[in-house]
């Protein structure tokens, strides 16, 4: 608990020292203390067969940037429906900041949700769009305009707010969509796939201003996606989910780095997994042959997988006497600019690698290849 | 050459369309300004079919009597067609479409049929209790009857053209189920609530048949005095009231299909 207090407290320095003089003269705002989630036994069913979610526990710390990742009908939304209270689970709890919201409807919960399709009212202008929550809530007409003006001159909307809603590119609507959600100042904002819709050049940006927009405001931010490289760049923490499971929740590197299983491996990106026929204390012999692996590695199960992370690979490297050696064959070159891609065969597999682009001469296809990976970067994966 | 002959010929088509649906609308307009009491011969421009008509206590009863009854019918059947809408859209999981077909069905019945049926429910209910004589009441019973389908269906697929998200958007910002209603819903389909308003008044000043089986004594409408009225011959003064009418419901119809459109946007 400790650590995200003290993340709120610095970056909401931050926040202040970058807001503007009108916003100090108007008086600091009463800042709430992001909250944290708890979710126990979470089980929702749709119809007879489908399993949505089944049997979550998952905490999420004050002010984190925390992600639900996984593919689509993996039950991420579900979960994420339950936090704002637009879904009701067949069983189980979710509390906020210690309190039991289970029951709770969400018009009375201080969450609020960035919608996929961003859901803007069209019967509303963009600034009634905005002061739409603190209007429902009941905040006086001077209080509406006074956060309105902040909240713009925060997410930098400039003259966006005094345009017709159906005036508004993709981005427009995305940032009006935050601001909208943000105003409200909730103890836990809820992002579903926010960015999905927007080409990849916006997407980038945004990923970038919405992990600087929390850690300034230190928001307790729950975010949905599919996209693994967009989970790795923003959160402090992911869960991984598939078929209503948590398969693994961790900081990026600790997922990306060691999965727990093949799924959450392969979902993260990776496609050198060769299966393990059997192993002892410092070895495993796979379709590859045998490898030397470091000890820690050693597992109570003789299969499963292993994980061999294309960029920790070396090409016809001088290598220290311990590290492993296979004789390979390029199949394919993907030049990349910064980096170069290769499909391999060997011993009659197929396996990726990735090398950096520093200018040295790059293999051919058809080259003969001498491999090297230290047994530190090898990595056992349950199946 | 020989596509611009079939250019030809459909826009010829399409004018002869036009005239046969104008021309005898045109026709009485034009004769209601006629100096001389004739439907053949017009002998100058006078208004004094439009004044006799302000001085006949019949048309001026007629005329109230068909005012007030579109008027609260499709007020009537605004709230009640709303409501049903709202809820054929609440529940449109649960396969209801045999509702609609339901309430659709007296439509399209013939007029007579559903007009006769009215009549000799209204009938027996007034033989029972007493209550129910024929008159106004029952024609706006009979009217909000057959609006409520058309009001319920547009209503209903403005809300199926929404984002169901702005739904759960307005839950999310705090909004009870009231000040949904009233904050969300009912400025997102004001547009199509307006729309099917002048729709139910177009169609309920229209309405002879069904108005004719229901009425009392006492309760003439516009179409029911012109229908008493051309027994005698068509006079100009009836081309005036016509004249009159078509005004009235082209405007109606106007506004609704305007208002229809701007909902859509």
């Amino acid at each position: 608990m400790s650590h995200p207090t003290t993340v709120a407290k610095t970056t909401d320095q931050g926040a202040t020292e970058s807001r503007s003089d009108s916003a100090q003269q108007s008086g600091e705002r009463e800042r709430r203390e992001p909250s944290s989630i708890e979710l126990k036994g979470l089980h929702k069913r749709f119809g007879k067969h489908t399993v949505a979610l089944d049997d979550v526990d998952l905490t999420i710390e004050a002010g984190e940037f925390f992600t639900l990742l996984g593919p689509s009908g993996c039950g991420k939304t579900t979960l994420l429906r339950m936090l704002a209270g637009l879904e009701e689970p067949d069983a189980g709890h979710v509390c906020i900041g210690g309190q039991d919201v289970t029951d709770i409807p969400p018009h009375k919960r201080s969450v609020n949700t960035v919608f996929q399709s961003y859901a803007l009212f069209p019967h509303l202008s963009v600034r009634d769009n905005l002061a739409f929550g603190l209007r429902m809530r009941g905040d006086s007409k001077k209080e509406q305009r006074r956060k309105v003006d902040e909240v713009a001159e925060f997410i930098q909307l400039g003259s966006l707010v005094d345009r017709p809603v159906d005036q508004l590119s993709g981005g427009q609507r995305q940032r009006i969509a935050l601001a909208r959600a943000l105003i409200c100042e909730p103890n836990v904002l809820l992002l579903d796939e926010p960015l999905s819709a927007l080409d990849a050049g916006l997407r980038g940006q945004l990923q970038v201003e919405l992990q600087r927009i929390q850690k300034r405001l230190g928001m307790t931010f729950v975010f949905v996606t599919h996209d693994q490289d967009e989970a790795m760049v923003m959160s402090d923490r992911i869960a991984v989910l598939d078929g209503g499971i948590i398969q693994q929740v961790g900081p990026p590197n600790e997922v990306y780095e060691h999965p727990r299983n093949a799924f959450v491996a392969r979902f993260m990106g990776h496609d050198n997994l060769f299966a393990i026929h059997a192993s002892g204390d410092d070895w495993v012999d796979t379709e590859l042959g045998r490898l030397h692996i470091d000890p820690a590695e050693q597992r109570e199960e003789q299969d499963g997988w292993l994980l061999v992370r294309p960029e920790t690979l070396e090409l016809n490297a001088e290598v220290p006497e311990n590290y492993n050696q296979l004789q390979g064959k390029v199949m394919e070159r993907l030049y990349r600019g910064s980096r170069v891609e290769y499909r391999l065969e060997v011993a009659g597999v197929t396996m990726m690698a990735t090398a950096s682009n520093l200018g040295q001469r790059l293999l051919n296809v058809g080259d003969q290849v001498t491999v090297s990976v230290c047994p530190d970067d090898l990595v056992r994966v349950a199946s | 050459m020989k596509k611009r002959t079939l250019q030809r010929g459909l826009s010829a088509f399409w004018w002869l369309t036009l005239i046969f649906l104008y021309l005898p609308l045109a026709v009485v307009v034009f004769f209601s300004f006629n100096a001389a009491n004739s439907a053949a011969r017009f002998t100058g421009f006078s208004l004094r079919w439009y004044e006799r008509l302000l001085g006949n206590e019949q048309i001026i009863s007629a005329f109230w009597n068909s005012m007030v009854l579109a008027i609260v019918s499709a007020v009537l059947a605004l709230v009640i067609g709303c409501l049903l809408g709202y809820g054929m859209y609440r529940h449109r999981h649960r396969k209801l479409g045999w509702l609609i077909v339901l309430i659709y069905l007296p439509i399209v019945l013939p007029d007579i049929v559903f007009g006769i049926s009215e009549m000799a429910f209204f009938v027996s209910i007034h033989r029972y209790t007493g209550l129910l004589q024929p008159g106004l009441l029952t024609m706006i019973i009979s009217h909000v009857t057959f609006q409520i389908p058309f009001v319920a269906l547009i209503v209903y697929s403005r809300l199926v053209g929404l984002d169901p998200t702005l739904f759960e958007a307005a839950k999310d910002l705090y909004a009870t189920p009231f000040k949904r209603a009233w904050h969300f819903l009912l400025p997102t389909i004001k547009p199509a609530l307006i729309s099917a308003f002048f729709l139910s008044f177009t169609l309920s000043i229209d309405d002879f048949v069904i108005s004719f089986f229901t009425s009392g004594p006492e309760s003439a409408t516009l179409p029911i005095y012109i229908w008493g009225a051309i027994k005698k011959g068509v006079t100009p003064e009836i081309n005036a009231i016509a004249a009159l009418m078509i005004g009235a419901v082209a405007i109606a119809a106007l506004m609704s299909l305007l208002f229809n459109r701007q909902g859509q946007r």
